[in-house]
């Protein structure tokens, strides 16, 4: 089970209809996204992370909480509980009580809970009277004999009881990330305000107007902004967000290991293409375990008629990210054709991708 | 008091080394055309996007239309402040009357158009620029260029890599046209990207 950090901002549980709540989560997200990219929100006023990462890299678990609590003071103003466990379900609750377990402390934690946690108030009435006032209690009971008593959504929160499950059901907001989606591809409201108090000048009151009118004409995303953000690749760090969308205030500066070094291609494909790298003699080009090519790159195959030699490659660069959980390996190479074009390719999944072009 | 409302320096936007010493005044001139030219892949979209550095770096607001999927790290190693870039990456079928209505909100402007754009079009597209001030960058592949002549133009001739354990820097040869005074220009040979992704002489 992945060790998570909790964070949970009462203030913000409920949209309101001003959109105040729903703004300031947002803005909220955009920064612990540049805290940790791997952020998530979980329900209204909840985020979950994963803390070892972060950790890593900033120098102690003391130091994200005490980053992540300033973060949230900064941006909000609110305050903020932080909870450290293993799995969702136990990050939530010692984000409740405002605990920080030692690895290794979960079991016993969710053992110790009272049975209320687990959200089912005919479940907690019916175990006080027969004698189970803990969830540890609950676990202890016999499958079969939970089976005979409750419907099937308990045995489910008796698995979570047990620790086979991470999370209860519903504890994530499924439309969540539906409504963030659609807050941020709409105007906010609240960022086209600013001119108010003077902080945009005649030239970004004329591009907005601008914009206006490309939009009538286009759609929504007809026109898009950059935002730069923390990670390896240049398809990683960029991304195009229609114009309206909140930007996130995270900087690009922090130092990101394994990051390819400029000159970066002055196109990435957001969605990259398949292509074909063969050697000389006509094999397909593989990355070996141990991170070196099958063989070196001769051509470049885009369709059974359509290919060119490959003058140069260097590489290749592997990135193995969130490799403590689901793994994402890739390796990147870069080639020169004979034509004079530089490209960045990707080999992701047993399969090459052009992911740029140095145009 | 009375001022000028429009100074000979600002009727130029700036640009940046090296291109500020191939260019006669040393910056674009507002309402101008300038016509980007090369062969896919030869670093026209680099040099389209370089010309704005100068310029987006001192606060003017600039357009990207028609460029699919934009390096927006390579934009920003350009010098292009990425906080007052409007794309507009696909404008479908619209994309000079995407270009029009963009023209009223940035200073200059990169277009690529699809494939051929046609005469009356691109008239259309320069007066509209002419009329509002905004630099016009269009670019072209040699068997599709812009079907007007313009007042400035970049024609990348040559193109080599320069590598080591990686790509380096990339000579381009740039041969620079035009009108009036610009004619006399001539060829230099420019690095884009140098290796920290910038514009240099070599």
């Amino acid at each position: 089970m992945e060790r998570f950090l909790a964070l949970w901002v009462e203030a913000l549980a409920h949209e309101t209809p001003d959109g105040a709540a729903s703004r300031e989560y947002l803005a909220l997200l955009d920064a612990l996204t540049a805290l940790c990219p791997f952020t998530e929100p979980v329900r209204w006023g909840w985020f979950i992370l994963p803390i070892r990462a972060p950790s890593r890299f900033l120098g102690g678990e003391t130091v994200v909480l005490d980053a992540a609590r300033t973060l949230v003071h900064d941006v909000t103003g609110r305050e903020v509980a932080l909870g450290v466990a293993d799995g969702l379900f136990c990050a939530e609750q010692a984000a409740r009580r405002g605990v920080v377990l030692a690895p290794g402390a979960t079991e016993g934690f969710r053992r110790s809970l009272p049975l209320e946690a687990l959200g089912r108030r005919d479940l907690a009435t019916t175990g006080h009277r027969l004698g189970v006032h803990t969830v540890g209690d609950f676990a202890d009971l016999a499958r079969a004999r939970v089976a005979e008593r409750f419907d099937r959504g308990v045995l489910v929160l008796h698995q979570v009881a047990r620790g086979e499950l991470a999370e209860l059901p519903g504890q994530r907001d499924g439309r969540l990330a539906a409504r963030v989606r659609e807050l941020r591809g709409d105007v906010v409201v609240g960022d086209e305000q600013r001119g108010f108090f003077g902080s945009r000048g005649a030239g970004d009151e004329r591009a907005a107007a601008a914009v206006q009118r490309v939009r009538h004409r286009l759609g929504s995303g007809g026109v898009m902004v950059a935002t730069l953000r923390g990670g390896r690749t240049p398809q990683d760090r960029a991304a195009l967000v229609p114009w309206g969308a909140p930007t996130p205030t995270s900087h690009d500066d922090a130092p990101w290991p394994g990051r390819l070094r400029a000159p970066a291609p002055v196109i990435t494909l957001a969605h990259p293409v398949g292509v074909g790298l063969r050697d000389v003699t006509g094999a397909p080009v593989r990355v070996e375990s141990r991170g070196l090519l099958s063989g070196a790159p001769d051509t470049v195959v885009w369709s059974a008629r359509t290919s060119r030699t490959v003058t140069w490659y260097a590489g290749p660069w592997p990135t193995v990210e969130r490799w403590w959980t689901v793994a994402r390996r890739r390796a990147h190479v870069q080639v020169v054709l004979v034509t004079g074009e530089a490209l960045l390719l990707a080999a992701e999944s047993r399969r090459w991708w052009l992911v740029g072009i140095y145009d | 008091m009375l001022r000028p409302v429009a100074l000979a320096t600002t009727r130029r936007l700036p640009l940046a080394d090296p291109w500020c010493t191939m260019v006669p005044g040393g910056g674009l001139r507002r309402g101008a055309t300038v016509a980007v030219q090369a062969p896919a892949g030869a670093g026209g979209l680099s040099l389209a996007l370089s010309l704005l550095g100068a310029a987006s770096a001192a606060g003017h607001w600039v357009g990207v239309v028609g460029v699919d999927d934009p390096g927006v790290v390579a934009m920003g190693d350009l010098g292009v402040d990425l906080r007052r870039v409007l794309f507009v990456p696909r404008p479908r079928g619209a994309w000079a009357e995407s270009t029009a209505d963009l023209l009223d909100g940035v200073d200059l402007l990169v277009v690529r158009p699809p494939a051929r754009a046609s005469r009356p079009l691109a008239r259309r597209v320069m007066d509209r620029a002419r009329e509002r001030g905004v630099v016009l960058i269009v670019l072209g592949e040699p068997n599709a260029p812009w079907p007007l002549p313009a007042d400035l133009s970049f024609t990348v001739t040559a193109t080599r890599w320069r590598t080591s354990a990686q790509l380096d820097a990339r000579y381009l040869t740039v041969r620079v046209g035009g009108r009036g005074e610009a004619s006399r220009a001539g060829e230099r040979v420019v690095m884009l990207p140098d290796h920290r992704g910038r514009a240099a002489a070599s």
